[in-house]
């Protein structure tokens, strides 16, 4: 079974009709959506009539759950005062753009999404906010996956895509008993391999190109293919400044860079 | 002695200078005309070499008096080739022009006594478009900051020739940033100045930014995007306080 995962689409139609077009051209039997449907992107409601049009399964991410939420449900996770200015910008813009109906919808997006030994996710199962890095420690990256229940984990928020193989891993539980006896190390053997692919982003790529990207994973063999769609982006580009969200998104998408948000700190975990 | 020099835009005018002074054990003067409120060069000349007066709009009358005592006068032009300096008139002096092969015109050596080769210039002096601005007193929030450097020299705001400018940052640091667009990436470097940890800093940091079809109000408005609060400047600097031996202005 061929299944295609989709992230952070973030209000880019182009790009998702893009990816849409290729998944036709190479059929997958299901495909899935990790989340930020909506935000910085000019299509909030037209991405995610797509979505819904397609019953495509779609967990909850980060700037859903701040449209719904409030303003800055997660203003910590800006890397700068720039960064956090821009996010402002395009929160309160789509926030004033979604429709009741859109709104509705990201509402009741489950945080996580399971088939089989399939795990999906926006973040991490810890948080949609929380960012799985290529170089997050093993035993961070490893206890995610665990915490799961299952083999693979799906993950976007990113928007760098990349496959992980944790191979061969223990996970060491350190069980501290009441004086005087000494604490005791109890590794605890797992299977042999766990992943995460991370899907990349089909709207706001952070790759250098501004290419959308998404995975496709046969379940039977396990093998994970990127694939990296070229499409118009100027006409998304054209979008942004008609519909009055600030130049310069028009910019960084142009060049491959994400609009406001760069998820350069692996130790961040919401507190809020 | 008294040494002009001149050059295209990012030749390395003021980089030649610095090396000049550096072989130099006695005190010297700087003097750079036509920057207004905005002397990026003379502050970081100052910066690196205390002991050299810089003269930016004293009468030149003293500069007429440094000169008679033997002190050796550094005077660093604009990036325009100009022959009708009335300053210069009847004075002897070298002139040195910092100038790229692909840039040697006759112009240039018609000019100079002596021609360095300096950094390439593609600037089109008739399209050139120059952006400076005073920023004493705000400080920069250090990744607010890199954003909007890396965006202006790769043209979100239009076509960037050369950027400089001396920033504030929230560690009390003041960093020259420089960008000539026929280098490899930016130089940034610390200047030799006490850490700024009470208050806002009352010294000089500012930009100039030289291009063309420039969008000098984008530049200001994500400029001041990138600026430190009252609240968030005063909450910083209680934390250094707390953290760190400072030597403290």
């Amino acid at each position: 079974m061929n299944i295609a995962v989709l992230s952070c689409i973030h209000g880019n139609l182009e790009a998702l009709e893009a990816v849409l077009r290729k998944i036709d051209q190479q059929p997958v039997d299901q495909i899935y959506c990790l989340g930020d449907l909506v935000g910085y992107g000019p299509y909030p409601n037209e991405v995610v009539a797509r979505i819904r049009e397609l019953d495509i399964p779609t967990c909850q991410g980060c700037w859903d759950e701040d449209i719904v939420e409030g303003l800055n449900a997660c203003e910590c996770s800006y890397p700068s005062l720039l960064a956090e200015t821009r996010g402002r910008q395009a929160h309160e813009w789509t926030n004033r753009e979604v429709t009741p109906e859109t709104r509705d919808y990201l509402a009741e997006l489950p945080l996580t999404l399971q088939q089989s030994n399939l795990c999906f996710v926006h973040g991490s199962p810890h948080s949609q906010h929380e960012y799985l890095l290529p170089d997050t420690s093993a035993f961070i990256a490893m206890e995610r996956v665990l915490a799961t229940g299952a083999d693979t984990l799906f993950c976007g928020h990113t928007h760098i895509p990349y496959v992980r193989n944790l191979e061969n891993s223990q996970l060491t539980l350190n069980i501290v008993h009441p004086a005087p006896h000494p604490p005791t190390h109890s590794p605890t053997p797992l299977p042999s391999l766990k992943r995460i692919i991370n899907a990349g982003s089909v709207g706001e790529p952070r790759h250098g190109r501004p290419n959308a990207t998404y995975i496709v994973y046969n379940t039977d063999t396990q093998q994970a293919e990127l694939r990296e769609v070229e499409y118009d982006y100027t006409q998304t580009c054209a979008a942004i400044l008609e519909k009055g969200l600030p130049a310069i998104f028009a910019w960084r998408l142009s060049k491959g860079l994400e609009y406001a948000e760069k998820a350069d700190d692996p130790t961040h975990v919401c507190e809020r | 002695m008294l040494t002009v020099v001149a050059g295209p835009c990012g030749a390395g005018k003021t980089t030649w200078i610095l090396q000049e002074l550096a072989q130099m054990p006695t005190p010297a003067v700087y003097a750079t005309p036509g920057v207004g409120p905005v002397p990026i060069d003379a502050t970081r000349v100052a910066a690196r070499f205390p002991q050299v007066e810089i003269f930016q709009r004293q009468p030149e009358t003293e500069l007429l008096q440094r000169l008679a005592a033997g002190v050796p006068v550094y005077f660093e032009l604009g990036f325009q080739l100009e022959t009708d300096i009335a300053f210069l008139e009847g004075r002897p002096h070298r002139r040195i022009a910092l100038v790229a092969e692909e840039n040697r015109d006759a112009g240039w050596q018609l000019w100079a006594d002596e021609v360095i080769r300096g950094n390439q210039s593609t600037l089109n002096l008739q399209a050139a478009q120059v952006w400076r601005a005073p920023l004493s007193g705000q400080v920069f929030d250090p990744p607010s900051l890199d954003t909007f450097w890396q965006e202006l020299i790769q043209g979100a705001y239009g076509k960037v020739h050369r950027a400089k400018g001396i920033f504030e940052l929230a560690e009390g640091q003041a960093f020259h940033l420089d960008f000539v667009n026929s280098l490899p990436g930016s130089a940034y470097t610390e200047l030799n100045l006490p850490r700024w940890v009470q208050g806002r800093p009352n010294r000089f940091s500012g930009i100039e930014v030289v291009g063309q079809e420039l969008d000098e109000g984008a530049i200001a408005a994500t400029l001041k995007d990138c600026y430190l609060s009252d609240s968030l400047l005063t909450a910083h600097q209680a934390t250094l306080k707390d953290s760190v031996p400072l030597e403290v202005v």
